[in-house]
């Protein structure tokens, strides 16, 4: 054994492979910090077919799933089925579902909504201000917020089901 | 379900075929050799058939299979739809252990009469690293997950991939580098777990190293001509990540490709070398990381996924292994048989070459890594930027440049004062006339001219050695000059080789130098039918209109082009909608001659009020960097071509490089008494 090299080789070694490993759970990409545990940006956003108005500040007091989604995005498809049949057992007990159309045309949203189900409303999010406020990055994303316009959780991708549960009963 | 089995074959091939190899090299087992060669080939086949499933079902429009539907369109062109396989993450890690699959058979076909001692050993790794890659495939990075429910279309590939033609090369040919260091990686491994590097072993490394070199260097230069036509920023290398990651490896790699030659002709600097090839390969695991991981911030890192920890995981077994090893064997090698030869010797100034790339290697890694390091220690988010890399990356690449005009000029061994005088004069003379000549036609900026002089020197020094062999052919024979040239360069292959990528890195670094220094940009906007001048060209705004083409929407804007008196015609720089992606992506418009590059990228384009953003930028000589990378390639397709004369020479005395090996088991084993 060669002990030079050995120490030679440890000293790059290590330090490199130290330091990768604190790089993960990082993402580079990400926003400031998150937007958990953080006031929800306010919103005021017609919905699709003349399905109301919503503004944030008025729905205070009930806890809120803003789930952004498009027509085109194949994950916001898998997931969509479930968030309808979740909402089917919450929107009795309170909770305000309300999908967001992520740079996508109604039209093809509304094909969405025949195909993958529906049973609450999806907003019209034009030039995606909302989107940019909540920093969304990409589709679909989901937001739950509890009775005091707090968020509580934000899903990146499809959510994962148990947590999401757990989630929602929390702000019950 | 069928390419998922494929994969499950090749996984199966490889485990067996990586344990055979190991086992059979340990022991000297001709059995277990056997072995390795038929999984080595089985693993080949079964993977080339799950690719060939997925390309399948990618023409088809199969979006049962989870891939097609994350990467597919209907919409998309056809070669659009090929070229998606490796468009994504799990897309490209099939091609990964593809291309590992077509190594390691290009391995056993090699070895296949010769190196009996290392071959076992050399298949049995790259087996090993082909398991990783499989079980990738196989399990987290699975391409075949079927779909439920089945998808109508796909959102295609990202746009950026679609925007260009060069997609098609670029990604196999980094990929096709980065693989290939996993052979020499593995034959260095088996050098060093048998104790000795015989001549042959050591000639086959160099050639092993020598084919991913190749096509590493494409790989790089294509990228940075894609990056350059593509993404509208008129440059072609930003030190992002990623880009570091592929040239990391390239200076590792090419420092193993001169200290070997040090190796194999005088038995100096085994281990050294050794380290050299095997960071050769670490780098390259490193840089898939970075690339997949998401750790980095960097354009290519549109592929975020879970794979990160296991591939962190791969890379840190490696390294530990790597360091291990040396440490363990290093001394096993048989000591140098004689010192260096004194400062004024070819030697000395390879050792000095592979100082500056080791330089050259920690200076990147560092600067690179740094973001990490400092967020780790200090919580703050930083990046190190393109001021860095340029401040010692310049000085480092002009003094490369340099060494590559001292060394080759050098003779091996000791030379007289005489000898040294008469073979640096007219060099020297070159390199100072063309800094006067360049600094008294006004040009003064000082690195751009410095790279001017250095070149010329490293120029003239590269035609002198490459017709060196054949002037004196023709001074001792006499006949035809020409022939006698092209005849000695003929038969020195590898060398000749060797100075033609000499030739191609000469004409990078100009290029390289006279772009960035005289590049001239400037951004305007225009109304319809308004002119603009800038560089000596007269560029007139003549209107836009939008496009339909099958996965896109192009609004293209049209400008004449003029120089003095003279029409150049028009150039259509573009902005491109792609159907479900949010921003436009601008497509420039390049008008290329040896001289200069006059590049246009939109910026924005209001058809209403007829109004247009657009860069003009001019940088002369820009195109001459593709043209370096295609000469480095050829030169390296020269000095990797078989020559016939080898060959036969090889097979003609196959017991020479086993009898002038120090065997470390002089008792006949198993493996001798077979043969």
């Amino acid at each position: 054994m060669n002990w030079k090299v050995l120490l030679a080789g440890a000293i790059i070694v290590v330090p490199l492979i130290v330091v990768l490993a604190l790089g993960f759970g990082k993402d580079p990409h990400a926003l400031p910090v998150t937007m958990e545990h953080k006031p929800a940006p306010a919103f005021s956003l017609d919905a699709m077919d003349g399905e109301g108005h919503f503004d944030l500040a008025e729905l205070k007091g009930r806890p809120v799933v803003l789930n952004f989604y498009a027509s085109w995005c194949v994950p916001c498809a898998q997931e969509h089925p479930w968030l309808v049949q979740v909402s089917r057992t919450y929107i009795p007990k309170g909770v305000v579902f309300l999908g967001v159309l992520y740079n996508d045309e109604p039209a093809k949203g509304r094909g969405f909504l025949a195909r993958y189900g529906k049973n609450y409303p999806t907003l019209l999010d034009p030039g995606g201000r909302v989107a940019i406020d909540y920093g969304v990055a990409g589709v679909p994303e989901t937001y739950v917020i509890d009775r005091e316009g707090m968020i509580v959780r934000k899903f990146v991708g499809p959510v994962t089901p148990d947590e999401f549960l757990a989630v929602l009963e929390a702000v019950l | 379900m069928l390419g998922r089995s494929a994969v499950l074959v090749a996984l199966a091939a490889c485990a067996v075929g990586a344990v055979a190899g190991i086992y059979g090299g340990a022991r000297r087992s001709a059995e277990a050799e056997r072995w390795a060669r038929a999984m080595a080939w089985t693993f080949f086949f079964a993977i080339t058939v799950a690719i060939g499933l997925m390309e399948y079902a990618l023409l088809t429009h199969d979006f049962s299979v989870s891939y097609v539907a994350k990467v597919g369109s209907r919409a998309s062109p056809t070669w659009v739809t090929i070229v998606s396989l490796w468009s994504s993450l799990e897309g490209s890690i099939l091609l990964w252990a593809f291309v590992q699959g077509l190594y390691t058979a290009g391995l056993a076909w090699f070895t296949r009469r010769r190196f009996p001692d290392h071959s076992s050993y050399a298949l049995g790794f790259t087996m090993a690293v082909g398991v990783f890659f499989c079980f990738l495939v196989a399990g987290i990075a699975n391409p075949f997950t079927p779909m439920d429910p089945v998808p109508a279309d796909g959102p295609g590939p990202n746009p950026l991939l679609q925007n260009h033609i060069l997609m098609v090369i670029h990604p196999p040919s980094l990929y096709l580098g980065y693989v290939g260091m996993s052979v020499p990686f593995a034959m260095g491994v088996a050098a060093l777990l048998r104790g000795s590097i015989p001549p042959g072993w050591s000639r086959a490394l160099r050639t092993a190293a020598l084919v991913p070199f190749g096509f590493l260097t494409a790989g790089i230069i294509l990228g940075g001509w894609w990056s350059y036509e593509v993404l509208g920023w008129g440059g072609y290398w930003a030190w992002d990540p990623v880009e570091n990651a592929s040239f990391l490896p390239w200076l590792t790699v090419t420092a193993f490709l001169h200290s070997a030659m040090l190796m194999e002709r005088k038995e100096q600097l085994k281990g050294w070398t050794l380290t050299l090839l095997m960071a050769s390969f670490l780098l390259t695991i490193l840089g898939t990381f970075m690339t997949r991981s998401g750790v980095f911030n960097s354009v290519h890192s549109f592929t975020q996924t879970p794979i990160g920890p296991v591939f962190l995981g791969f890379l840190a077994l490696c390294l530990v292994f790597s360091v291990i090893l040396l440490a363990a064997r290093v001394d096993v090698l048989s000591a140098p048989e004689e010192g260096l030869s004194g400062p004024a010797s070819r030697d000395t100034w390879f050792l000095a070459q592979n100082l500056a790339f080791t330089a050259f290697t920690f200076t990147v890694l560092l600067g690179t890594t740094w973001p990490l390091v400092n967020e780790a220690l200090t919580g703050e988010k930083i990046s190190v930027g393109e001021p860095y890399f340029d401040r010692w990356g310049v000085p480092l690449g002009l003094l490369i440049v340099f060494l590559m005009g001292v060394g080759p000029a050098l003779p091996w061994g000791r030379a007289t004062p005489q000898a040294i005088v008469r073979r640096f004069v007219v060099p020297a003379v070159a390199g100072l006339v063309t800094v006067a000549g360049a600094w008294a036609a006004g040009l003064h900026q000082p690195w751009p001219v410095a790279t001017f002089g250095v070149s010329a020197f490293a120029l003239v020094v590269t035609l002198q050695e490459l017709v060196a062999p054949g002037l004196a052919r023709w001074r001792s024979r006499g006949g035809n000059p020409v022939v006698a040239v092209l005849t000695g360069m003929v038969r020195a292959r590898r060398r000749t080789g060797g100075y033609i990528v000499h030739l191609g890195v000469i004409i990078v670094a100009v290029a390289v130098a006279a772009s960035s220094g005289w590049r001239n940009q400037k951004e305007f906007t225009l109304v319809e039918g308004q002119s603009l001048e800038h560089g000596g060209y007269t560029l007139t705004y003549l209107g836009a209109e939008t496009v339909q083409k099958s996965n896109r929407t192009e609004e293209q804007a049209r400008f004449h082009v003029a120089r003095g008196d003279r029409s150049l015609g028009e150039l259509h720089p573009a902005m491109n909608h792609y159907g479900r992606m949010p921003n436009p992506i601008p497509t420039p418009a390049v008008r290329s001659v040896p001289a200069e590059d006059l590049y246009l990228s939109l910026v924005s384009v209001d058809p209403a009020a007829g109004t247009v953003s657009v860069q003009v930028i001019i940088e002369p000589l820009i195109w001459w960097i593709w043209v370096g990378g295609g000469v480095m390639a050829l030169g390296t397709i020269i000095a990797v071509w078989p020559s016939r004369r080898r060959l036969s020479a090889v097979a003609g005395r196959p017991a020479t490089g086993r009898a002038a090996e120090p065997s470390t088991n002089p008792v006949p084993t198993s493996t001798e008494a077979a043969r």
